[in-house]
This record gives C-alpha cells, sequence and structure tokens, in this order.
C-alpha cells in the first residue's frame, strides 16, 4: 500500500433537509477512493432511484475522472431480472464514458438463480470483495 | 406470553445495542408487545419488512441470518398450542399453513412479497439456494403486476404431497390488460424487449420452477400459477 487513501464522502445533502415526519427524498451516497466511486446498495433500487444513480455516477465520473464505478450488492439478498436490467445500464453508461463498471460482492445463491434464470451481467465486470475490486482497476 | 420485542430482543441481543433496539421497537408501535401467538400473517410481514430494514442498518454482520432467524422466531411460535415449549426447536413436520394473500399495489409491495415468500420457504423447510429462488420468483410476478396491471395479488400456499415433499405453490394473479398472442409469442422466444425491465421475466421464473402455467386473457387479466418442490 503507498499513500494513505483519500476517502470523500459526497451527496450529503439529505442529511442537512432531514425533518422528522417528513419523506425525505431519497439518495445514494457516492464515496470516492482515489480515483474510484464507489457505491453500497442497500437498499429497494426502484424506478427513480436507479435512474437517479445513473445520471449522477456518470455526472461524478465526468467531474473527478473516475477510472472505475464499484457497485457492492453484497446487502443485496435477491437480484432479479430488472435490477439486472438496472446494473447492466449502469455498466454501459459507465464504460460509454471510459470508465469501469465492476459488481461486487454477489451472493452466491443469487449467483446460482442468475445462472437458473439465464439472465447475463454482460455489461459489468464482477469482483468478489471491494479489494479484489480495486485492484484490478489499479492494473487497468 | 413472548412478545415480539422480547422473542426478538433474544436474537438480536448483542449484535445491536439496547438502546438501538428500542428505537427499533418504538417503530413497531402496538405491534413490539403482541404477543407473538396472537399475530397475523398481515402483522407478520409488517414486523419483518420493518425488521429487515433496520437489522440491515445496524447489524454489523450477518445480517440475512438475523432476519431468517426473527422470521423463524415469529412464525415458528404463531403455530404452536399455547403453553408450549417455546425455541426453535422444530417439533417435527411444521403444520401447513393457511394459505397467505398479498396485495401487490406499488413498488414497496414487490419487496414485502419477496421477503415473505423467503421467509415460508425458509419455514417449510426448502434448502437456502431454493428459498432464494422462491424470492426471486416472486419478485419478478409482483414486478410483472406492478408494471403492466398496477394491482393484484401474490398467494402463497404452502404444499406437502403424499411422500411428504413439501412444496409451495405460488398464484400470482392481476385484472390487468393481459398478455396479448403476439407478444406471448415474442416473449416465450426471448425476442421481446420491456421499455422498464428486461423483457425475460417471464422466462426467468419458468426456468426457476417445477411447474409453471400461465393463463392470460386480454381485456381480463392474467394468471400465474407455479410450484416449487423441497428435496425429497
Amino acid at each position: 500500500m503507498g499513500a494513505p487513501l483519500e476517502c470523500v464522502v459526497s451527496d450529503c445533502r439529505s442529511h442537512h433537509d432531514l425533518v422528522i415526519g417528513e419523506p425525505v427524498e431519497q439518495e445514494l451516497p457516492i464515496i470516492q477512493i482515489r480515483n474510484c466511486l464507489l457505491v453500497s446498495i442497500q437498499t429497494e433500487l426502484h424506478d427513480r432511484l436507479a435512474l437517479d444513480l445513473q445520471a449522477s455516477l456518470m455526472e461524478r465520473v465526468r467531474t473527478v475522472n473516475a477510472r472505475g464505478v464499484i457497485l457492492d450488492v453484497s446487502a443485496v439478498e435477491v437480484i432479479d431480472s430488472y435490477i439486472t436490467r438496472i446494473l447492466n445500464d449502469i455498466g454501459k453508461s459507465v464504460r460509454f464514458m471510459g470508465a469501469e463498471c465492476y459488481i461486487v460482492g454477489i451472493r452466491p445463491a443469487v449467483a446460482m438463480t442468475l445462472i437458473e434464470m439465464g439472465v447475463e451481467l454482460d455489461s459489468v465486470h464482477t469482483a468478489l470483495n471491494l479489494d479484489l475490486a480495486l485492484e484490478r482497476l489499479e492494473l487497468l | 406470553m413472548k412478545t415480539v420485542e422480547k422473542e426478538v430482543g433474544a436474537i438480536l441481543a448483542g449484535t445491536i445495542s439496547s438502546i438501538t433496539q428500542r428505537s427499533i421497537f418504538n417503530r413497531l408501535g402496538g405491534l413490539a408487545t403482541t404477543p407473538i401467538q396472537q399475530l397475523t400473517a398481515a402483522d407478520r410481514a409488517t414486523i419483518l419488512s420493518e425488521l429487515e430494514n433496520s437489522v440491515r442498518l445496524f447489524a454489523r454482520s450477518n445480517s440475512s441470518q438475523l432476519i431468517a432467524s426473527i422470521a423463524k422466531a415469529l412464525s415458528a411460535e404463531s403455530g404452536a398450542s399455547p403453553g408450549g415449549a417455546g425455541g426453535a426447536g422444530g417439533a417435527g413436520p411444521a403444520v401447513l399453513a393457511a394459505p397467505k394473500k398479498l396485495p401487490i399495489e406499488q413498488e414497496k409491495d414487490i419487496a414485502t412479497a419477496r421477503l415473505e415468500a423467503w421467509s415460508e420457504a425458509v419455514r417449510i423447510g426448502l434448502s437456502k439456494f431454493a428459498s432464494v429462488k422462491v424470492a426471486t420468483a416472486v419478485s419478478e410476478l409482483a414486478r410483472n403486476i406492478v408494471f403492466y396491471a398496477g394491482k393484484g395479488t401474490v398467494e402463497l400456499r404452502s404444499l406437502k404431497d403424499d411422500r411428504g415433499v413439501v412444496g409451495l405453490q405460488i398464484v400470482a394473479t392481476d385484472q390487468g390488460p393481459g398478455i396479448p398472442a403476439a407478444k406471448l409469442d415474442e416473449i416465450w422466444a426471448g425476442t421481446y424487449k420491456s421499455q422498464r425491465g428486461m423483457g425475460k421475466g417471464l422466462v426467468a421464473v419458468k426456468k426457476l420452477v417445477d411447474e409453471f402455467q400461465l393463463d392470460t386473457r386480454p381485456g381480463v387479466g392474467t394468471t400465474v400459477t407455479c410450484i416449487f418442490r423441497g428435496e425429497r
């Protein structure tokens, strides 16, 4: 390990407008580690949230010259064809920008299910965990 | 009487601090102090979806294992005779419960249906992998209802055949627009592309389940019936 990892948390604005009793506009935090962007998916991805995530990831890829985007799905217990489509779409758009997208932490049962369903995660790379994804992005 | 609070608290002890537990139970309102035996299926679904979010948020590790234990504790007790010994001893084959009918009207119902299906699969003794498959299939079917029909229901029915093999039947019903024959051909051929999804939901479900039946009438609605079987 060389220099210490620079870690910047962005998109915290919801923290400010948090008013008890009022629904807060949900937004997934994007964390920057060196020149990679990391998103940990811990919540149900619905249409709006997925599109917002895709847009803000693309914007951030551009502004920070990101080399890679890593989506951590280790907390996601079920990935169906719709979520797969979202992940592939994000992968494609990130690739169009010239960066690479890694999905990390797919659970064994989820992987088995995806294979049986015959859906492909073909627009993203996968890595076992965050460490390995970072390692591979460093080598690109 | 074992209340939800007591039983779940015992499972979370050591993982989530008692202060945090307090606020989690506060969110459940009156359900937290309800004896587990008096819970209805709808109550359990509410509690589980609420607790699932909290456990994910606050537990540092193995949140899914904790959620599974909670699901087990909540359902194991409900069918038992009052005053019977508690705990997850698992006294012989489970009594197969009454069917659960879950309304599907908005996106958040998809997550609820998925969780309910998963905990039901675990409860009747399907393997961990099979339970994820069940949850995935229910997710696809519920999503189809929300996307294409607006609203409908998913019904879960636990089965046991004469050889003692357990199974779970899923019936997804809606009164939506139905699927026209031409589109159905495209779907099965794998050439159908939907605006919102991959257009592969039904094909995926068919591949996941052991038995699959589709009844769709344009203008009337769609019913998908499928069965998962456990290993003998």
